[in-house]
């Protein structure tokens, strides 16, 4: 399973982009993107946008789970108050097939089973906890790009902790 | 083509059926782009590259159904943005599209539009079975494949209103009714025989060889008439100077693209005469003799033997019983008048009323006649023949002009022949073969009784069935089950004759009957394990569902139509791997799903892309349904100023991957389309920018419109002038890239034609070449170049160092 976390702006500018893999299961936390993939996700991410608008109305929560699937990209997203979107697109390594959904349990194989959902929210709630503290430094202006590296390493330890 | 004969022709446009709207010569319409004034002048400098690229121009009638250039679409004449308000808010709008059926939306009567294409392909079929003599007399005016080349054309419109009686007996009349006529015994397409070993698990054993190997040769046809027409128009537009805009800004979600007008045209019109689907199977059979026959009663009666019996016979699951149409085609210029009458007389005597005299002069007519007409080419020719048109064209030198022309007399005679035996006889026995079908066979069905005994019929047979599986086709099967161990329902089991009852029903437009019909098979099919059939009565099921007009929330709706989809689809794909099917299933779905719009619309996509997944289509199918997803999205409309729920994102995503697909099929034309097309729905979002923000898509964008530049370059720099003036104008959304692309090339406009074409042929084979290795998979191989993954790390790291820089944290 490979991740690519993006924090999106108000104005449809990443704010933050970071990619990486699976760490449970023996997984060394590196991605697996071809170099091909690495635009697509961007695209895929970008227009999943167009998801979220839609769906971000019709629930009360934050976390609104796996919002969007683009072939064998599952898009999950986590909304925060300023309308600034999470989005984690995971891959699985296999294409899941559509008739087993919700059976196998390992977070890997399964981007719909329900540990997976409870996993994505577990990290992230713990990169919102960070990207809360990170955007109150007083050198941050709404829309910025967040550089801080002291951020980059906890979304890479929440990724290794729950992913 | 001169002025004047242009004149005449549109005279006679009128009076000529459907097709020949399409049959303008090309230059023509490229003129008709160019200012009035300057027309006598454009005239000359249009017309000449054009000839001069092309060995024999008039191989340009081959392509006219996408001839007029990508940019403006050729199907619509309604220009962009006439779709009414109040029709936007109904069908386009929301969930609350549902109430209305699709029929009466704009949509049914674009000629290019997908629903039409739905409604004039499932049409009844009509078999000619014609004596020698007609051949020879229909030879010698010049149409060598007999009399159904002839009336082919006339068919694809009926003229005037037809009146059909649905099964409540209310009257409704449309004026776009056609008929299909084949030859007799065409097309036939076996069922394969039930081996035991089917009915257990197909994925396993059962020879997936036999059915591809049909079904998926159409699809290659297809294909390549697709490709075919796109090669022409890349060098068609490329060479000629005539002031064409190649692009036009503004994705017009009403008119389809014609080269995907054409796919689904061509993919339609080579319906098999199948035993699943009765649709292929002949309403009506034209039995027809000349004045010409010494023996003409004797005559009739071996073809009509012919068709019911001996070697030529249809198949057994095909019903016999079909209606015949005695006519009598009566030599105007050899033949005696009263002779004829009166052998007609004596037709009518035997046969009753369903006979015709048709009166046609036996010469050939030469366009420079004074009451000649062209005769249309053939909206709906199969694949195959087309296929053999063109490269019938590329290899004769001397390659003779395919548009035949006739006398006008015989045009009128031949077309109230048609509209005689449509409304008189074919329309009459189909309303009354469906009324005794459904109140013999359906309708016992329908009753509480008819449930009960499929029931107790599920229930004693599904339990054996279950414990043992592959003794089905042994002792006492027969008794219950119609489908035997030969593969298929013979014409006379009641299952057939439903089948036929809802396809008639279908062609007769009377959805609700065809609707209901079709979820009565659904069952059977399913306890039967006829796993062909039931995919083929879901197909239909979804798609009446989709067409009628409907009652229920739409959410519900679709759910149902999901359900049978999804079962149409694994029944034909999985169980049947019949490619055909299954490509034809989905892609009507797509469509239809589309027009209904609201939730169908990301329902429509989720069926593409299931399409492209599995991958059912080839290289150009491919990029052709990307397009098309770039416009499903695109016709979704939003809500309010900030356009809430609109999918401008995902279409421009699509349009991107669209463009790709093209670039690695060097049409860069198509591709340049796309382009444009995705940076106009990313200039249209709230906040105007797309993907510039994103470091590594954008640099895509800009790398695909590197290659599309060099592609165009290489391709006719004059040409591209004015292509890159249009993308420039509506740029914009995008940062980088397009800011310096109007300023390409305009001075060579007036090279030597010929060597220049030369030089672009070579150069083309070059660009296939180099991007056929990464272009010919599906969406992982981007034909990336090696540079990219370079700019990839160099971005990375300029982020990590500044970061590190800024420190803040």
């Amino acid at each position: 399973m490979s991740y690519y976390f993006a924090i999106i702006g108000t104005q449809d500018n990443p704010l933050f982009e970071y990619e990486f893999g699976t760490s449970k299961q023996g997984g060394d936390g590196q991605s697996r993107f071809s170099d091909q993939a690495r635009h697509l996700n961007q695209f895929i991410l970008h227009s999943s946008l167009d998801i979220v608008e839609e769906v971000q109305w019709t629930s009360g929560q934050l976390y609104l789970k796996v919002i969007d699937k683009f072939f064998n990209n599952y898009i999950s997203c986590f909304m925060t108050a300023g309308n600034v979107k999470f989005l984690l697109l995971h891959q699985p390594t296999t294409p899941v097939s559509s008739s087993s959904t919700r059976n196998s349990t390992s977070i890997g194989a399964n981007p719909q089973s329900p540990q997976t959902e409870e996993a994505v929210k577990n990290f992230f709630t713990e990169v919102y906890e960070n990207y809360v503290k990170a955007i109150m430094s007083p050198f941050y202006k709404v829309n910025m790009e967040i550089r801080s590296p002291v951020f980059r390493s906890r979304v890479a330890a929440a990724g290794r902790k729950y992913l | 083509m001169q002025p004047l004969e242009d004149a005449r022709l549109t005279e006679s446009i009128q009076s000529l059926p459907m097709a020949a709207s399409a049959m303008r010569p090309p230059l023509k319409q490229r003129q008709s782009l160019a200012d009035d004034s300057s027309h006598s002048l454009s005239q000359s400098t249009a017309s000449l590259p054009f000839r001069d690229r092309r060995s024999n121009p008039s191989a340009a009638s081959l392509f006219q159904s996408t001839l007029t250039p990508p940019g403006s679409r050729s199907g619509s004449p309604a220009p962009i943005g006439t779709r009414s308000p109040a029709l936007s808010g109904s069908v386009f709008g929301g969930g609350g599209g549902f109430k209305q059926s699709l029929l009466d939306t704009a949509a049914a009567d674009n000629p290019g539009d997908p629903l039409n294409l739905i409604l004039k392909s499932f049409v009844p079929h009509i078999a000619i079975h014609s004596s020698q003599d007609v051949d020879r007399l229909v030879s010698e005016k010049g149409f060598k494949g007999g009399l159904w080349e002839l009336l082919r054309p006339f068919g694809e419109r009926i003229q005037g209103k037809v009146t059909i009686r649905d099964s409540t007996g209310g009257a409704r009349s449309w004026d776009d009714f056609s008929v299909r006529f084949t030859r007799f015994g065409e097309g036939i397409e076996d069922p394969e025989p039930v081996a035991g070993t089917l009915r257990s698990p197909p994925s396993s054993s059962n020879g997936p060889a036999a059915s591809p190997s049909s079904s998926g040769a159409l699809i290659a046809q297809v294909e390549a008439v697709v490709d075919r027409h796109l090669t022409y128009a890349e060098d068609a537009c490329m060479g000629a100077s005539s002031p064409t805009t190649p692009t036009r800004p503004g994705l017009d979600t009403d008119a389809t693209s014609p080269y995907y007008a054409l796919y689904l045209r061509r993919l339609l019109s080579g319906i098999p005469l199948a035993c699943q689907e009765t649709f292929a199977h002949p309403v009506a059979c034209i039995i027809a003799i000349s004045s010409r026959n010494p023996s003409p009663i004797e005559a009739l009666r071996i073809l009509y033997a012919e068709t019911s019996n001996g070697p030529r016979q249809l198949p057994p699951w095909v019903d016999q019983d079909y209606l015949r149409y005695y006519v009598l085609i009566h030599d105007e210029e050899r033949s005696d008048i009263t002779k004829s009458m009166a052998l007609f007389d004596q037709m009518k005597r035997h046969f009753g009323l369903h006979c015709h005299l048709l009166r046609i002069r036996s010469s050939q007519s030469a366009e420079t006649d004074d009451d000649s007409i062209p005769l249309p080419r053939s909206d709906w020719m199969t694949a195959s023949e087309e296929l053999a048109d063109i490269e019938k064209s590329d290899d004769v030198e001397e390659f003779e002009d395919p548009t035949r022309h006739i006398f006008e007399s015989d045009a009128t005679a031949i077309r109230t022949f048609i509209r005689e035996m449509v409304t008189s006889s074919v329309i009459p026995t189909m309303e009354r073969n469906i009324s005794v079908w459904n109140d013999q066979i359906a309708s016992r069905r329908r009753g509480i009784s008819g449930r009960l005994m499929s029931l107790s019929k599920r229930w004693t047979f599904g339990s054996s069935g279950r414990s043992s599986g592959s003794a089905i086709s042994g002792s006492g099967s027969s008794s219950n089950n119609n489908y035997d161990a030969l593969g298929f329902y013979s014409a006379v089991h009641p299952e057939a004759i439903m089948r036929r009852l809802a396809d008639f029903a279908f062609m007769l437009r009377d959805w609700k009957l065809a609707m209901s019909t079709y979820d009565l098979l659904r069952g059977d099919f399913q306890n039967d394990k006829a796993w062909k059939y039931h995919a083929a009565a879901n197909e239909m099921a979804a798609l009446s569902l989709l067409i009628m007009p409907q009652s229920l929330s739409s959410k519900t709706r679709l759910e149902t139509i999901g359900q049978m989809l999804e079962q149409a689809f694994y029944s034909y794909h999985t169980r049947c791997s019949s490619l055909y099917g299954t490509v034809r299933c989905t892609v009507l779905a797509l469509e239809l799903l589309r027009l209904r719009g609201g939730s169908g619309i990301d329902e429509a996509v989720r069926w593409g892309i299931r399409v492209l997944e599995a991958r059912l289509l080839g290289p150009v199918g491919d990029a052709l349904l990307k397009e098309r997803m770039a416009i499903c999205y695109a016709s979704k409309t939003g809500v309010g100023s900030q356009a809430w729920g609109s999918r401008r994102r995902k279409s421009a995503l699509w349009s991107v991957l669209g463009a790709e697909a093209w670039i690695a099929r060097a049409k860069y034309i198509q591709a340049q389309r796309c382009l444009n097309e995705a940076r106009r729905m990313y200039s249209l979002l709230p906040n105007e920018c797309g993907v510039q923000n994103f470091a590594v898509a954008s640099d895509f964008l800009a790398h695909l419109n590197e290659q599309l530049k060099e592609g165009l370059r290489m391709d006719g720099a004059d040409f591209y002038g004015r292509g890159g003036g249009g993308g420039g104008m509506e740029g914009g959304g995008l940062g980088d890239g397009d800011g310096e692309e109007p300023e390409v090339l305009v001075d060579e406009e007036e090279t030597a034609m010929v060597d220049h074409r030369k030089a672009k042929r070579a150069s083309m084979i070059i660009t296939v070449g180099g991007s056929g290795a990464g272009g010919g998979a599906g969406l992982e191989t981007a034909p990336l170049t090696p540079l990219m993954p370079v700019r990839l790390s160099s971005v990375e790291d300029e982020g990590d160092g500044s970061g590190a820089k800024d420190g803040f944290g």
